[in-house]
């Protein structure tokens, strides 16, 4: 007997119905994405550097020698199996557990300012920053990654709470959501 | 006529007509209008009753200090009570209705009060409705509280949306007034993230209401002119229609913005309000000063209102409030107001300056009469005259409003929030500001200086200093020439003697001096007792007009100065702030956010009933066809699993993933049990202990690698485990290599239980299941059939073969239906937390029902687990303490009803048999309860003294608020298969 498994995103319900059109303010919605823990052992400071040097994934800090590892198209066995390279290093698939909504638009910063308490000013969360904050009272991590682009992880049981508050904050700006077309 | 509009003047758009209504009689305004000055256009002075002697009341203010002007503001479920004429701006089509009264405002039954009012006086419902005790609650309030009051609440849903949003800046200037605009210019152009924000729909503060030039303009024009420069900066947002009314720890300001306040029907797409935190790194208070009201007998007649208001009215609605009007004043306000009327055309009878003498010089013709005061007045519904009193002389004078000024109050409440309070200045006569440091400082008026000129320097010369303590280089602004401002100095008077009406000095709460004067003979003499006894100060108004006139009064009636009286304390909000709006979006189900586990879709196409467990939503049940209580339904699914087998989400159990070469002796150290050898591809049960020996969590941790564990906690308790790990892993022990990370949203897991498990997991998953090959409590990865990769655990929760499978979220669903597809010819069902709760209150295995805060491992039969061979572990210290070990202490045992169908609810009390039900003879309680369908009888686990000696013995089971007694025999807690043969099938 062999299985068939659909894989299904949590947020597959919440986003039937919405306009498949983009308005300017969108929150693009990543299917599969790759997202690893890495947690770095010993000298925590000299790890930073090396991650950096990863170019196809972007290390989002989240602690003291603790980022989230996103990964673009290249599949989870083959980054976990480039980062088990770093000695020092231990990393754990959560690309389940952590769903991704990556959010842009020229009134980014005026919806954002109704989710997350942190200042987003562009002279102190520059581009390619990123935090662990409360985003619609959920522990997530926001990361900028352009002048008008974020990048908001949500543990995926939250995922529906804070994807409703997210476009109820957009509203007024006609916020429209999809899943990523890659 | 007597109130009336002017032909031209004022900042009202005369082409912008504007219908609405009041207590459903029509009328007409302008756009630019507020609700008090469109009626007063209209010659309605009247606009609302008293709290308490429902006496006649006309608006004091044309500002955010109104006490009197309260109306309820719309109809149906948007109606908002309270709401101050003077701060609504007119739209087309507002609907406005006065409040506390019947059958209208003018007739108004309630007003027999005020004919009782020499009962009514402070401290009366206190001393008269003492008796009997009962009727307080039941008849005196009720019936006070329909006689005395404000708006009502309407009680339907609020149709409309309110928000909450954060802002950041340098500079946070409270109040768009000369000082503010100014102050924010400066900042704004040095480049600072500045916000101004100003509770009027408009910048300008005073200036739209001061018949002043600046700069070569009037005023309202230069402030439009800086407001636009302001506008145009990046890096400087104005927020209009916004009110600071708090300031909290960390320089965070609140602040709620009207955004559709104004409009007829709101856009759903836009909140109604939104409510604003400010962090700010320097704030400026430019709230400016408020006018002080005189008190003086009949002060409360509709007509009688501040000098500032009646300037308001004329310059900035193009609205005389009478066609005669009196002045009244302690200082130069009351001239210049009689200037700005006369210069309108508008016949001012009178001023009468309570000084001796003064620099003041009132505009020709105008009857100047000084030394004298005002002790009464006459009308109903509107002033009619007033009359003086000039050294024993008295004499009428005819008018029909009257404007007064008692001086100046900074208005410094924001600076005074945070436990400091205001300073008497003697030269001021005034509260000031405190100093409160560097980052929150008071300009202009709000600093107690009195020009517009002196405000306009202040505020730049304030805005940069701060600038350069930022790290900007500000430029000295250039101040502009004013021309046409007056002295507003004042020579103080609390109180004008000879009163033949009540002289109110806390309009909203209807406190007269008289009631003031109670207090002191009465001992209420602390200003807070004085506040307290009187209500002066309470209520929406929270005392702006009266507090400082309350302080000086009874510093004059103990012959003091006002330095030793003080003020009450100051708290937010510094006006009324709507629930809605600090609710924003948390209302109803989206109170708080909710978690879903990964299985949600597959429990509810098997008909789950959910019951939130924290922020979780847990299947509890699943009701089949006919089944028509949860009992039935949880009935039939232990049964099933005890006979076949049974599917459970166990998704929401914390899951944190553990590296490290410290990580064996690490879990050594915070489990009591010991870790050290666990083997690879093993699962062991653990139970953590607080430092005070206390048990606080248990779970299960399984070795996937040397130095790789997965530990499971309760749902309850995973945060607070991660926690807990992370502060021994980074301050007890920091030198053990260990790392945490949570993983809890990453898998779903489910659990197989029942003697059918294996046959049923086999079919799923593609590794050997034997008993040999995969024994209890093996933990590894499995690979399902069709190559998915998983964590399979041969762990049991209900005393049956069992496995916990763990797959990527995402599969949950698909998996969970192959496993029941997999299982159905076998008779597999969906089973919930309900069942789950049944099947382990039968094996006696403890949840926080029993590990309550309160158990240590030995009370809950645990205590073998504890290893105290090992050197250390969290806990083991303190665990050996008297108090944990003593004999009498209450121990877990199970119960059984002597008859099976007697219920028994956890939290019920046990006693000795024949003992007399009381807690003095309290011999422990039941933690956990339910039916067990496999011994066909009501059973339980229970906290017993001594329990575990006294198995066999019959006890009753004293349920108090179900008034039930059971009779009982305790015994051992593990109800079915006591030597833990099925586990291991």
């Amino acid at each position: 007997m062999t299985l068939h498994l659909l894989h299904r995103h949590v947020l597959e319900d919440h986003l039937a119905g919405f306009e498949t059109s983009p308005n300017p303010n969108h929150v693009s919605v990543v299917r599969r994405p790759v997202i690893l823990s890495v947690l770095a052992h010993g000298d925590l400071e000299a790890f930073a550097g090396r991650l950096a040097a990863f170019s196809t994934m972007s290390a989002r800090f989240c602690g003291p020698g603790e980022w989230l590892v996103v990964g673009s198209a290249a599949g989870a066995d083959e980054l976990t199996d480039r980062l088990g390279e770093v000695a020092g290093l231990s990393v754990c698939d959560q690309s389940d557990g952590k769903v991704v909504m990556a959010i842009s638009g020229p009134s980014v910063r005026k919806i954002l300012a109704k989710c997350v308490a942190v200042d987003l000013h562009q002279d102190v969360f520059a581009e390619g920053e990123g935090a662990n904050m409360l985003c619609c009272h959920v522990a997530c991590h926001l990361a900028r990654t352009g002048a008008d682009a974020f990048e908001i992880i949500v543990p995926r049981s939250f995922a529906g709470s804070v994807f409703e508050e997210l476009m109820e904050m957009g509203r007024e700006y006609a916020l429209t959501a999809s899943f990523a077309q890659s | 006529m007597t109130s009336y509009r002017l032909d031209r003047g004022g900042a009202i758009n005369r082409a912008q007509a504007l219908t609405f209504t009041f207590d459903g009689r029509s009328y007409k305004g302008f756009q630019g209008d507020t609700l008090a000055s469109a009626l007063l256009a209209n010659d309605q002075m009247l606009m609302g009753r008293s709290f308490k002697y429902h006496r006649p009341r006309g608006p004091v203010t044309a500002g955010s200090a109104e006490p009197n002007a309260l109306m309820t503001i719309g109809s149906g479920p948007r109606a908002e009570p309270n709401a101050r004429a003077t701060m609504v701006e007119l739209h087309q089509g507002l609907v406005a209705s006065s409040q506390n009264r019947w059958p209208s405002l003018r007739y108004d039954i309630g007003a027999v009060n005020s004919l009782l009012s020499p009962f009514l006086g402070a401290g009366f419902y206190y001393k008269t409705f003492m008796w009997p005790a009962a009727f307080w609650e039941k008849i005196y309030e009720p019936l006070i509280r329909r006689a005395a009051g404000l708006g009502k609440l309407v009680l339907e849903a609020d149709p409309d949306r309110y928000e909450k949003a954060w802002a950041h800046c340098d500079l946070l200037v409270v109040g768009a007034g000369p000082a503010g605009l100014m102050a924010a210019l400066v900042a704004g152009r040095a480049g600072l993230r500045v916000i101004l924000a100003d509770e009027s729909l408009s910048a300008g503060g005073s200036l739209l209401s001061e018949n002043v030039s600046v700069g070569g303009m009037r005023a309202a024009d230069f402030a439009r002119t800086l407001a636009e420069e302001l506008a145009s900066l990046p890096n400087v947002t104005l927020m209009a229609r916004t009110t600071v009314f708090g300031w909290y720890d960390d320089m965070v300001f609140g602040a709620v913005e009207r955004v559709q306040k104004h409009v007829a029907s709101p856009s759903p797409e836009l909140p109604v309000e939104r409510l604003w935190r400010i962090a700010a790194k320097r704030a400026i208070l430019a709230t400016g000063a408020e006018e002080r009201p005189l008190v003086f007998g009949g002060n409360d007649r509709p007509g009688v209102m501040t000098a500032t208001a009646a300037r308001s009215y004329l310059n900035r609605y193009g609205v005389a409030i009478g066609g005669k009007v009196a002045i009244f004043t302690n200082g130069g306000s009351g001239y210049r107001t009689a200037a700005d009327l006369t210069a309108c055309g508008v016949e001012v009878t009178a001023v009468i300056d309570a000084r001796p003498q003064s620099i003041d010089v009132a505009p020709a013709g105008i009857r100047v009469i000084r030394n004298a005061g005002v002790i009464g007045t006459k009308g109903r519904h509107r002033i009619e005259g007033l009359l003086l009193d000039r050294s024993g002389f008295e004499e009428v004078v005819g008018c029909d409003a009257l404007a007064m000024s008692g001086g100046w109050s900074p208005i410094v409440h924001l600076m005074c929030q945070r436990g400091e309070k205001p300073v008497w200045s003697e030269e001021k006569q005034s509260f000031l500001a405190p100093d409160v440091g560097p980052a929150f400082t008071p300009v202009g008026s709000a600093a107690g200086l009195q020009t517009v000129s002196d405000c306009l320097r202040d505020g730049a010369a304030r805005a940069m200093a701060m600038s350069a303590a930022l790290g900007f280089a500000a430029h000295a602004a250039e101040i502009p020439d004013v021309e046409g401002e007056y002295d507003a100095a004042f020579a103080p008077v609390w109180y004008v003697p000879g009163a033949k009406d009540k002289a109110f000095v806390d309009f909203q709460n209807d406190v007269a001096v008289a009631d003031l004067g109670i207090a002191q003979r009465e001992g209420f003499r602390h200003i807070e007792h004085t506040k307290r006894y009187t209500t002066a100060g309470m209520a929406t108004d929270q005392g702006k007009l009266g507090n400082v006139n309350t302080s000086g009064i009874v510093a004059a009636m103990r012959g003091v100065s006002p330095a030793e009286i003080g003020t009450t304390t100051f708290r937010p909000f510094y006006t009324p702030v709507s629930f809605g709006a600090l609710a924003g979006v948390a209302r109803g189900e989206h109170a708080a956010p909710s978690r879903i586990s990964p299985l949600h879709g597959w429990a509810k196409k098997n008909g789950a009933s959910f019951v939130e467990a924290g922020l979780w939503y847990r299947s509890a049940w699943f009701a089949r066809d006919g089944e028509k209580t949860w009992r039935e339904s949880v009935d039939r699914e232990v049964a099933t699993v005890r006979a076949h087998a049974g599917l459970c989400d166990v998704s929401t159990l914390g899951k944190i993933e553990i590296f490290g070469a410290g990580a064996a002796e690490f879990l050594d150290r915070v489990y009591c049990n010991g870790f050290l050898r666990l083997p690879v591809g093993k699962a062991r049960y653990g139970l953590m202990l607080r430092e005070d020996g206390i048990v606080f969590d248990d779970g299960t941790t399984s070795r996937l690698g040397d130095n790789h564990y997965v530990m499971t906690t309760t749902t309850a308790y995973a945060a607070e485990v991660m926690s807990h790990l992370e502060l021994c892993a980074q301050t007890f022990w920091p030198e053990l290599d260990v790392r945490f990370v949570s993983v809890s949203d990453q898998w779903a897991q489910m659990s197989l239980a029942g003697p059918k498990a294996r046959l049923i997991m086999s079919r799923v998953v593609q590794d050997d299941l034997s008993d040999a090959a995969f024994p209890f409590l093996a933990a590894r990865a499995v690979t399902l059939r069709g190559g998915l990769k998983a964590r399979l655990f041969r762990i049991s929760f209900s005393g049956e073969l069992a496995y916990e499978l763990a797959v990527p979220a995402g599969y949950g669903e698909a998996v969970a239906d192959a496993i029941m597809e997999a299982g159905r010819e076998d008779g597999v069902c969906a089973y919930g937390v309900e069942a789950l709760n049944v099947l382990r209150i039968e094996k006696g295995f403890v949840t926080h029902n029993e590990l309550d805060g309160r158990t240590t491992a030995d009370d809950v039969g645990l205590g073998r687990m504890m290893a105290m061979q090992k050197p250390d572990f969290i806990g083991k210290r303190l665990s050996t303490r008297f108090g944990l070990t003593a004999a009498d202490r209450l121990q877990m045992v199970g119960l059984k009803p002597v008859e099976p169908h007697k219920e028994i609810h956890a939290g019920a009390h046990l006693l000795k048999d024949q003992a007399k039900p009381s807690l003095a003879n309290d011999q422990g309680y039941v933690s956990s309860a339910c039916f067990s369908p496999t011994l066909g009888s009501f059973i339980a686990l229970a906290m017993l003294k001594s329990g575990r000696e006294r198995i066999g013995e019959r006890i009753v089971v004293w349920d108090a608020l179900r008034g039930a007694e059971v009779p009982v025999d305790v015994c051992s807690p593990v109800f079915v298969d006591p030597e833990t043969v099925k586990l291991h099938l």
